[in-house]
């Protein structure tokens, strides 16, 4: 799967692959395919996760303690393993989505200063 | 919780397939639909390895496939038993033998003394080299010139050794080997009481309450370690004594003793003699450092003192006799006699795991060529050449495992074996264990020979010449690999070949002490210490007692001479010091010669005949040479011919003139020589001329020893209970001990010689089987690959004996360079030892040719198998095309 140049999708940043999963499992459990759909889909189809990077990272954010899995049934009556958000985990998503909020910010006055600034 | 792989693949499984009815339900063909999930997906093997990496380290995972590849290992050798079994049996050899020799060597050269700071202990004695003596012990007065003297020795601790009968402790009356000390000398030591207390400088002097300390060994195997004993009086000598303590468990030296007790015990030590005179040596000598003092420092104001000394008394040390003194620590001292011994012991061994580990390699080597098809398919298909590796590695692991596991099953046994083995050179190998050190050294020579295995093969490279191999998948022999094997043969040869000799050169030692003519009647001669009491009983008493048990012995049937001496030959070697001077009327001096030694040996009539000496000249003693009669002597025939040639020596007069015969009290009046016997050498194994001057029993202080001369019909043993019964009529507690033939005290003698020889030959016995394995198994090999090579020779018109005679001469050349490479190596062997240790010396030619001899003998009965497979090949099927 190389990219050609006019794809229009974009590269995930670095590190905000696990702010989305968590973020995406706040709404209630959910399988791995199911999360990269829900991805695929908030982003209006411009962030699509590499499989190899979304299920290893499922792997790391339980082995973390933020997620657990478990075996389930899906809507179409499928076994699939189903993870969702723990308490820590939830923590842990206010604490990335406040890093990343300031981080968007101070990015956001370096590349669009306020005029008083630019002068 | 960690997830398995199979979990792993069951979930990237699953969200395929939600993937792919996801497609379908949006309308896709459900082929398509397959299609574009999986490529979406891109390789499962890679999301999953991903995933694991998750949860599983590197070095997890290299265990982990170490471990599969065991499994596989294992399986794949009990497929191979034959070659599986001699590995795990030849490094079980050379492992077991390593881990045995060096728990031995540990606890023998290596592990501390119990005495406090062993370090500041010194050993120290007396020499007289001028005579011949290495150990001189000191006198009283002596000693207390050198501890009124010496300041760099804060105490001195003296012990000289008495024979005791000991009464009291139940059972009969026993003779125990006593030690004598002073006050000081358990603090000199450094040894503590394990029950009681130890002689304290309270117990000095001729004052203090006699008393005694029984020694550890004694404890616990004569009496069951009763507590008890503490506060008991015993029966020691002369008088009683209390028992006040146990000691520790130590090293007993300078004599393995029973009992020790202060000085008091022992009228002999009290008496003016032991006191005052200068030359009654009988105590070894040992000093504690002062703070501050340096063993060099010690040594060198003792050899001052000692030398003033010595200077001051002339009259004492006869400048011939070149009397000095030695300092050492007591650690050096025990451990010096058997560090030679056991020093080789471990090189033997080391030879013998080199080999174990070169043969083992061969087999390896001759199997991973066999692979070498299936390594190379697995290269191709992308292992990569640490994978190839460990595949080796954990084959060899499975293989060295079980060697340590099955050498240190065998190396326990091997250390009950040395350890009395070693007991003869070293004291302190009565209380080797067996401990970890054995499991240790099994473990690190495994795993040593294992790493070394798994890269002894080469690993297939990805050259284009190694494509045929994978191709045909049969075996093919690199010439790389065929030098590799041979190699490891000619080492394996040479290694054996430097045991080889060295146990030949012990044999040709042994064999000739063994051969040596003796001059005594080995096997007719039952000799027994009945030792002479000297409480309760006078002098003239004792010689009753022997006179009447030799008259009624003479009666047992089958008896034919019986007599009395003072030494057993060889057993009591050494026990009399290195002789006395004596002059004969006669004879003249040659300028500052000084009066010549000779043996003082105290016999009765018919000794001569007991012992099947034949008398050359005169008349063997009588009855009549007793106590108030003319003093008589016999002199052996080395007397006679040194002093007069071959002019008559009977009936001039002899005269002892050593000062030293005052203090045991021998006159040093006129003696006439009544007869001359054949010479016979009762100190050495291999006979010298003997000087020995023999005295009739009632004339002179004597006795001890009894022999019993029988006919050839009767075994001596039979004689030892009813000897004993006599004995035991007369005298009630007579202590009779050590009732051997002559023969087997011989044997007993020689047995450090023989044990030599026989653990080496052993070695080399092993060394060489494993040798002859590994030539047999390279050729066997060789042969085997070369197959093609074989038919196409028979084709061309080579004769079957022609090809024979092909492999043999190879087997031949292996054995041959091997030697000339044992020779060379042995050499330099031989002169790097020969910086380490003394008397290193170099074996003889005639074991080197035999042992070369034997080595290509065996080398080429070991080619015979290959060969003969070699002249049989089929030239049909070796000429298939594969």
């Amino acid at each position: 799967m190389t990219k050609t140049p006019d794809d229009p999708r974009l590269e995930l940043l670095q590190g905000t692959l696990d702010m989305l999963i968590l973020r995406t499992l706040r709404l209630g459990p959910q399988h791995g395919h199911g999360i990269g759909q829900a991805i695929l889909r908030q982003s209006e189809e411009l962030l699509r996760v590499e499989t190899g990077s979304l299920y290893p990272a499922l792997h790391r954010l339980v082995k973390r303690g933020w997620l657990k899995s478990e075996w389930g049934v899906s809507e179409a009556n499928q076994r699939a393993k189903f993870y969702r958000l723990t308490p820590s985990g939830r923590a842990q998503l206010i604490r990335e989505q406040d890093r990343w909020s300031q981080l968007v910010r101070a990015i956001g006055r370096i590349m669009n200063p306020a005029p008083a600034a630019e002068e | 919780m960690r997830p398995d792989d199979r979990d792993l693949e069951d979930e990237i499984r699953s969200a395929l397939e939600l993937s792919i009815r996801e497609r379908i339900e949006r309308g896709e063909d459900p082929r398509s639909a397959r299609r574009a999930a999986l490529e979406e997906f891109g390789s499962m093997a890679a999301v999953r390895d991903a995933m694991h990496r998750v949860w599983y380290s590197r070095w997890f995972d290299a265990t982990m496939s170490l471990f599969q590849e065991m499994r596989i290992g294992l399986r794949s050798l009990l497929r191979t038993r034959g070659v599986a079994v001699t590995v795990v049996v030849t490094l079980a050899l050379g492992i077991g033998a390593n881990a045995a020799i060096f728990s031995v060597v540990r606890s023998v050269l290596l592990r501390p003394l119990v005495n406090r700071d062993a370090d500041r202990l010194l050993y120290i004695r007396q020499t007289a080299r001028g005579i011949g003596t290495e150990d001189l012990t000191f006198s009283m007065p002596e000693i207390g010139d050198l501890e009124s003297r010496v300041k760099s020795i804060s105490a001195f601790g003296d012990f000289s050794t008495v024979d005791f009968t000991l009464i009291g402790f139940g059972g009969e009356p026993r003779v125990v080997t006593a030690g004598v000390v002073n006050g000081s000398f358990f603090d000199v030591m450094g040894l503590r009481p394990a029950l009681g207390r130890l002689i304290n400088s309270g117990d000095d002097g001729p004052k203090a309450a006699p008393v005694a300390v029984l020694t550890h060994r004694f404890w616990t195997t004569v009496l069951h370690a009763n507590p008890s004993v503490v506060g008991k009086v015993i029966r020691l000598g002369p008088g009683n004594a209390t028992v006040v303590g146990v000691l520790e468990p130590s090293v007993p030296y300078p004599a393995e003793t029973q009992i020790i007790a202060n000085v008091v015990t022992s009228p002999h030590h009290l008496g003016a003699t032991m006191q005052k005179e200068r030359w009654h040596r009988m105590t070894e000598l040992f000093g504690r450092l002062a703070p501050g003092a340096t063993l060099e420092g010690a040594r060198a104001e003792l050899k001052a003192v000692h030398a003033s000394m010595v200077h001051a008394h002339p009259e004492s040390y006869s400048a011939g006799a070149r009397v000095g003194l030695e300092v050492k620590t007591l650690r050096d001292q025990l451990a010096s006699p058997a560090r030679t011994i056991l020093l080789l012991l471990l090189a033997a061994a080391a030879v013998v795991f080199v080999i174990a580990c070169s043969n083992v390699a061969n087999l390896i080597l001759a199997r991973s060529v066999r692979r070498e098809g299936e390594l190379a398919i697995r290269a191709a298909l992308g292992a990569s050449r640490a994978a190839l590796r460990r595949t080796l590695l954990a084959e060899s692991l499975v293989l060295c495992g079980a060697g340590a596991a099955l050498g240190v099953a065998l190396a326990n046994p091997m250390v009950t074996v040395l350890t009395q083995y070693a007991a003869r050179f070293s004291v302190r190998a009565l209380d080797v264990s067996i401990d970890a050190s054995v499991l240790w050294v099994g473990v690190v020579l495994a795993l040593a020979a294992a790493v070394l295995l798994a890269f002894v093969p080469r690993l297939p490279s990805s050259d284009a010449a190694q494509g045929i191999g994978i191709s045909t998948g049969s075996v093919r022999i690199t010439s790389g690999t065929n030098r590799r094997l041979r190699a490891f043969a000619v080492t394996q040869i040479a290694a054996s070949f430097v045991l080889l000799a060295g146990a030949g050169m012990l044999l040709t030692t042994l064999m000739s002490l063994q051969r040596s003519e003796t001059g005594f009647n080995l096997s007719n001669v039952l000799a027994l210490n009945v030792p002479v009491i000297s409480f309760e009983r006078q002098p003239h008493e004792t010689a009753v007692m022997y006179k009447e048990a030799m008259r009624r012995i003479k009666e047992i049937p089958g008896v034919e001479h019986v007599a009395v001496g003072t030494a057993v030959p060889w057993r009591d070697a050494g026990v009399f010091g290195p002789g006395f001077q004596f002059t004969i009327d006669g004879y003249r001096k040659a300028d500052a010669e000084e009066d010549p030694r000779a043996r003082f040996r105290t016999v009765s009539p018919n000794f001569f005949a007991s012992i099947g000496v034949p008398l050359v000249a005169g008349r063997d003693f009588s009855d009549a040479d007793r106590h108030g009669a003319e003093p008589v002597v016999i002199i052996s025939q080395s007397v006679a011919t040194r002093l007069f040639g071959s002019r008559d020596a009977v009936n001039r007069t002899l005269r002892w003139t050593d000062p030293v015969m005052k203090f045991i009290g021998v006159a040093q009046g006129p003696r006439r020589i009544i007869g001359i016997a054949a010479d016979v050498d009762d100190e050495n194994i291999v006979p010298g001329p003997a000087l020995t001057v023999y005295h009739p029993f009632e004339q002179e202080i004597g006795g001890g020893r009894l022999f019993v001369h029988t006919n050839a019909r009767v075994d001596p043993y039979t004689l030892v209970p009813p000897v004993t019964k006599i004995i035991r009529e007369l005298a009630a507690d007579q202590p009779i001990e050590q009732a051997a033939t002559l023969e087997d005290v011989r044997a007993e003698v020689l047995a450090p010689d023989r044990l030599n020889a026989f653990v080496f030959s052993g070695f080399a016995g092993v060394a060489m089987l494993i040798a002859i394995v590994g030539v047999a198994g390279v050729l066997a090999f060789s042969v085997s690959a070369r197959t093609r090579e074989f038919g196409i020779r028979l084709a061309i018109g080579s004769e079957p004996k022609q090809l024979l005679a092909r492999v043999l001469k190879e087997g031949a050349v292996i054995a041959v360079v091997g030697i000339v490479a044992g020779v060379a190596g042995g050499y330099v062997l031989a002169r790097v030892a020969g910086s380490f240790v003394t008397d290193v010396r170099l074996p003889g030619a005639a074991p080197l040719a035999v042992s070369a001899t034997i080595l290509i003998a065996a080398a080429i009965v070991a080619s015979m198998m290959p060969a003969a497979r070699a002249s049989r090949v089929d030239v049909i099927k070796a000429l298939r095309p594969e």
